[in-house]
């Protein structure tokens, strides 16, 4: 199914980050220049820094076996100890995953003969590939993999695959089953230049899901929005979106959010225009991917058995005792899971898992 | 300066003594508690307290509000230590008061008060972090081990002296009643300007139930007219005629407790140990009330939730107008459910630094009608079957007066350079 690209977006998001930086201006701007440049690279170090945090938590979940990931102790240092987080980020931490393995799995076993391709944007340390590679290559054959980060963040995990035999073992077994790995070190908004930098490998003919995993949320939102352009627009297949970010940020749990946040030098730029599961919905028909269209918080995919089985649920309580029943509600409503795509094959494998308005948003429950 | 005062002044300044006071303070605070009941007893007026949570700066904004200890009587209702950054001088300020005004400062047991949820919780990792060996979170156990699971404060008045301040709103004084009527409810802020105020309203048999915004699920037949604020149960629902004096007050950490129907129950108990498991002691320290009929199971995996059937049946058994607790964190500070019956009073302002809730705490004066005397109020005399009759009245609660407070500025905090970080997903 084909779409119409919105023009104007694109526009203002290829112009947006050269006026901004002034670049070819007078003399004078010259000097701004390299301070803004400066400061903007300030706030790329903590963005990128951002990924600890997220490798962090999932080495947490995994040491007390709220998630099965042989792959996450080989992105921590040597010398590092497996860190210790809170329940409620296990918890949180596991639905994430899950949700998006969900909707991945499935994506990967519509069809499961032809072709696809997957790619994760700000990848950092995820260790995806590798599970998908490493527990039964075969059910997942012909897939290829691109993860696009930094280039710090990506000569990092270069590093650790260079280190890691159990890595480099997953890479080898992949190939054999015809999936392919490939690591991109990439500027994002470099993406919305008038030539974008080119992204080897990236085929336009496969059907392809897009992965963001708390990355185009810390863009400016024309420039989000016009990343995402660059894909509905370069390929050509079906395509499929999926994203986990914040929400709500106008309720008090969400301006603590926002404010603690920023004062780690943190800003979530596309938050307040997609405040609300339905403006995550509505996005994802702006972008064209207006075949269908999903998005439940993090607390709604824990309490419905398509997303987390009764069994797994009580799985999951059992291993730490959770006395934050309170705030993990408000945690977990703050954060979501919305897909979105255009193609027959999406709708094929997420046809089931329910996404829509539901009676409380219409009732604007303080909900967004 | 005795040597109490000199920890006391220390700890106000938010800075650990040293591991031999510790130990000494912790075994004068045993001595101390060995000597309380399962259940205390405390005199109105009293000024009571939801949970702490190591957020020291907080606590101190607490005394600036409700008034200093020993002028003010507190009394606490656990959940002193976990979380913030600062349990220990939270914990060990507060047993110092203990110990300096024993009859001033009333502490009970939470939920984080036992040795396995502070391991997980922090309190273990900052005595470690401050004192480089788990002693002094030895010494603390220890303590905890001897606090009293629940309070029972006897005297309170019915009515509330107006306060006699500046409304925050200019606007809203005409909607609040004047100083003549019997004021059940009045809620203040931080400075001591008065946000809203309810009086109790008298009998009304003729209200018609469809008008009640907040259906009543009392078994009575008639239906009280609500005046109260949303977030409160402002609900002159606990009608008796003026100058019937009320009941007790309980203040337990959670609730209540399937194996507990009467407050001797709870006083037959052998506390003096690690929270179990499962059974009375734990189900006071875990349980929450739920919009339920009956008994439920605890999404905390400990405890239970109890519906409103519950606590009526229990206040009108063991004569109590009110069950005071804490546990769980309400976004206004405060939370009155079940006509008023049972209230969750919460004290830690944007709790974890994340949260961005306000924090309560619950003023409850002396009744100087009846001359000091307080009836006992446990159950000793009248017993009732337990069983709540058609026309069954209920004790009239006490005036409350709630002070609203939020967390404490930045700048005073005197923080340490490295500001808390709160945990999100990135």
């Amino acid at each position: 199914m084909s779409s119409i690209p919105n023009l104007n977006t694109l526009r203002t998001g290829r112009r947006g980050p050269r006026l901004r930086g002034g670049r070819g201006g007078r003399a004078i701007a010259e000097n701004d220049d390299t301070s803004a440049e400066h400061l903007e690279a300030g706030r790329d170090k903590i963005i990128q820094q951002t990924d600890s945090d997220a490798s962090s938590s999932r080495l947490s979940a995994v040491a007390l076996g709220y998630l099965v990931d042989p792959y996450a102790r080989c992105f921590l240092q040597q010398t590092e100890q497996i860190p210790k987080r809170y329940p409620i980020i296990n918890r949180g931490t596991y639905v994430r995953t899950t949700a998006i393995d969900t909707l991945v799995l499935r994506f990967l076993a519509t069809n499961s003969e032809q072709k696809k391709q997957i790619v994760s944007l700000g990848a950092g340390s995820d260790t995806r590939f590798f599970r998908l590679a490493g527990q039964k290559p075969e059910k997942h054959r012909h897939l290829v993999y691109h993860e696009l980060d930094f280039e710090q963040n990506v000569a990092q995990k270069r590093t650790f695959l260079r280190q890691s035999p159990q890595l480099e073992q997953a890479i080898r077994t992949a190939e054999k089953a015809d999936m392919y790995y490939y690591l991109h070190a990439l500027d994002l908004r470099d993406l919305t230049n008038k030539s974008p930098p080119p992204i080897p490998n990236l085929d336009p003919e496969l059907p392809t899901l897009l992965l963001s995993e708390c990355c185009l949320c810390y863009l400016p939102p024309e420039t989000a929005t016009s990343v995402l352009q660059y894909f509905t627009m370069n390929l050509k297949a079906a395509l499929g979106l999926v994203l986990y970010e914040p929400i709500r940020p106008f309720d008090a749990f969400g301006k603590t959010m926002v404010s603690n946040l920023a004062s780690r030098g943190i800003h979530l730029q596309t938050l307040k225009r997609y405040s609300s599961l339905e403006a995550q919905r509505q996005r994802f028909r702006l972008a064209g991917l207006d075949s269908g269209q999903g998005a439940r918080d993090v607390q709604q995919l824990y309490q419905d058995e398509t997303w987390v089985a009764r069994e797994e649920r009580e799985r999951i309580e059992r291993l730490e005792w959770l006395d934050e029943v309170e705030e993990w509600h408000l945690l977990a409503s703050h954060y979501c899971v919305a897909w979105g795509w255009r193609g027959a094959v999406f709708g094929e494998a997420w046809h089931g898992l329910v996404g829509g308005r539901t009676r409380e948003e219409d009732r604007g429950d303080g909900m967004g | 300066m005795s040597d109490l005062d000199k920890s006391i002044a220390q700890l106000k300044a938010c800075r650990p003594i040293p591991e031999k006071d510790v130990r000494e303070l912790c075994y004068k605070a045993r001595e101390l508690l060995i000597e309380e009941g399962n259940v205390v007893s405390v005199d109105a007026p009293v000024t009571i307290c939801g949970d702490i949570h190591g957020q020291f700066h907080d606590l101190m904004e607490l005394f600036r509000v409700g008034g200093p200890c020993p002028d003010t009587a507190y009394l606490f209702m656990g959940d002193f230590v976990d979380r913030g950054f600062y349990s220990l001088e939270s914990f060990l300020l507060l047993l110092c008061l203990k110990v300096r005004y024993p009859d001033r400062i009333t502490l009970i047991r939470g939920n984080h008060e036992s040795r396995q949820i502070t391991t997980v919780y922090g309190f273990y990792d900052e005595c470690m972090r401050k004192y480089g060996s788990a002693n002094v979170w030895r010494y603390c156990c220890e303590v905890f081990d001897y606090l009293a699971l629940g309070a029972l404060v006897m005297g309170a008045a019915t009515d509330l002296q107006p306060t006699d301040t500046s409304t925050a709103d200019g606007n809203s004084q005409a909607t609040m009643p004047s100083d003549s009527d019997d004021i059940e409810i009045e809620i203040l802020n931080s400075a001591g300007q008065v946000l809203s105020r309810f009086s109790r309203a008298r009998q009304n048999n003729s209200q018609d139930q469809s008008q009640a915004p907040n259906p009543s699920s009392s078994p009575s037949q008639q239906t009280p007219q609500r005046n109260g604020a949303p977030g409160t149960g402002a609900s002159a629902s606990s009608r008796g005629s003026s100058g019937n004096p009320g009941g007790a007050v309980l203040c337990v950490h959670g609730g209540l407790s399937p194996l507990i129907d009467t407050l001797d129950k709870i006083r037959l108990l052998d506390r003096k140990q690690e929270v179990p498991h499962e059974g009375a002691m734990c189900d006071l320290l875990w349980s929450d009330p739920d919009e339920i009929d009956g008994w439920g199971l605890s999404p905390r995996g400990a405890g239970f939730l109890f519906g409103a059937d519950i606590v009526k049946c229990f206040n009108h058994k063991n004569d109590l107008s009110l069950i005071c607790r804490a546990h769980q964190l309400v976004m206004e500070g405060f939370k009155e459910m079940f006509d008023s019956s049972i209230v969750t009073v919460w004290s830690a302002p944007n709790y974890c630094y994340r949260c961005g809730n306000v924090a309560a705490i619950l003023e409850l004066g002396e009744d100087g009608s009846n001359a000091g005397y307080a009836p006992r109020a446990n159950g000793d005399m009248n017993r009732s079957n337990g069983i709540l009759a058609e026309r069954q009245e209920l004790r009239m609660g006490p005036g409350r007066r709630y002070r609203v407070f939020e967390a404490a500025p930045q700048d005073s905090r005197g923080m340490p350079a490295k500001k808390p970080v709160a945990d999100y997903f990135l």
